[in-house]
């Protein structure tokens, strides 16, 4: 307290120098149009600036909560589409779209499995699929009350029904344990007409995925097969090792076709 | 020190008096008006208080530029030389600056050449900054300025002789 009073007297006429400043300023503000004009000019620049940095730094402080808005948006999206595109013959199949975030992942393993940060707690059922922005990444397989396991595409267990995008052709894609980016399109017969880039999407026929979510694309075939079916390379159009936020889709008659299965 | 007090503020009062009926009046060129009161702030003795000439300056100023109408020209442009005045008498004289009138008898002439055109100058430049308040003005604001000045520090280097010489 003693050195701040010291500081104060020995500096007291600098302290008074911009005390009286600050009132002659005012005056000048107060009473000169020119100077009121320019003084404003100024202090419009100076605020604008002031503001703009500010802003740039509280958002770059807000950039989670902005992404969670975006997820949150994001997954509003999908559910828009995914009424759109995939019960467009069959209402409320897809009653439901959870959102996720990957707490564990791996893909140097045969058998990669994916951990997510939702359980039964958050409405995850078991066998649903899984899917992210670019597409299909999983099917859940056990749920916690907060957690939830999901076999990833890069799981050498994992078959999944797929179609080309343009054609009927059925087939079903696989992983060989070999390229975290390649997956096996197999089944696809001979008599198909196929080309490099074509899309590979989910086919429907299966719990977990309606028809139309990508997969990947054909990116090298091999047609010298004695068993009469391609030899298909897929690229994946997730990289499965920088997978952040994951959408969970609920079927709604899932519960119903089991049933059907199991009589 | 009381007969000090009332010959000082005699002496305000009489360059504020000739400030504002004469000097006020008198606009050589059309626009010089010697700043004469300045006098007040370069005749201040090194050994009175730094922080009274800081208020009074800033009164001198506030009556000039009532009497003016320039909102607070003079009186900023008068406070900050006053601010100044330490640094200006240790630039102007050097080891001397602390003796008692150093600035008026026995100094070399060109530190007491170099202490008023200071002071003076410093003035006139953030009198005239104030009055245009312009950038685009910059070279306008330092003719004025330089102009001011001259014929400033003339009055006032004469008023000076004449007081020393009483």
């Amino acid at each position: 307290m003693q050195s701040i009073i010291n500081s104060i007297v020995k500096n007291r006429n600098l302290i008074i120098y911009l005390i009286l400043s600050f009132i002659t300023f005012s005056f000048l503000y107060n009473n000169s149009t020119l100077h009121f004009n320019e003084l404003g000019k100024i202090s419009t620049y100076l605020s604008a600036t002031s503001s703009k940095f500010s802003s740039s730094i509280s958002s770059y402080f807000n950039l989670k909560k902005e992404n969670e808005k975006l997820i949150s948006e994001n997954l509003q999206l999908k559910k828009m589409e995914s009424n759109y595109k995939y019960t467009q013959t069959k209402e409320d199949t897809l009653n439901s779209i959870n959102s996720a975030k990957v707490i564990v992942n791996s893909i140097n393993k045969s058998k990669n499995i994916i951990i997510i940060d939702k359980g039964k707690l958050d409405s995850i059922n078991l066998d649903t699929g899984v899917i992210s922005s670019k597409g299909v990444v999983g099917i859940v397989k056990n749920v916690t009350n907060n957690y939830a396991s999901i076999i990833s595409l890069l799981n050498t267990d994992l078959r999944l029904n797929a179609i080309l995008k343009n054609t009927s052709t059925i087939g079903s894609v696989t992983w060989d344990g070999l390229n975290a980016r390649i997956l096996k399109l197999n089944d696809i017969p001979l008599s198909s007409t196929i080309k490099v880039g074509d899309t590979v999407v989910t086919g429907g026929m299966s719990f977990y995925f309606p028809k139309g979510i990508p997969i990947g694309k054909i990116i090298n075939y091999d047609n010298s097969s004695l068993e009469g079916y391609y030899e298909i390379d897929v690229e994946i159009f997730n990289d499965f090792s920088s997978l952040s936020n994951l959408y969970i889709l609920n079927r709604t008659d899932n519960i119903e076709i089991q049933s059907l299965l199991n009589e | 020190m009381n007969r000090e007090l009332i010959k000082n503020i005699l002496f305000y009062t009489i360059i504020l008096a000739l400030q504002l009926l004469i000097f006020n009046q008198f606009k050589l060129f059309g626009f010089i008006t010697p700043f004469i009161y300045l006098i007040i702030f370069v005749h201040y003795k090194t050994t009175y208080d730094k922080t009274v000439l800081l208020i009074l300056g800033f009164l001198i100023g506030l009556i000039i530029d009532l009497s003016m109408q320039t909102y607070g020209c003079h009186t900023f442009s008068t406070i900050t030389i006053c601010y100044l005045r330490g640094r200006i008498e240790k630039n102007s004289f050097g080891v001397n600056a602390n003796l008692p009138s150093a600035m008026i008898k026995d100094t070399p002439l060109f530190s007491r050449i170099s202490f008023f055109l200071s002071l003076i100058a410093i003035h006139s430049i953030i009198y005239y900054s104030l009055i245009f308040f312009n950038i685009n003005l910059l070279s306008t604001i330092f003719l004025y300025a330089f102009i001011n000045s001259i014929a400033t520090f003339i009055i006032i280097w004469i008023i000076s002789r004449l007081i020393s010489n009483n």
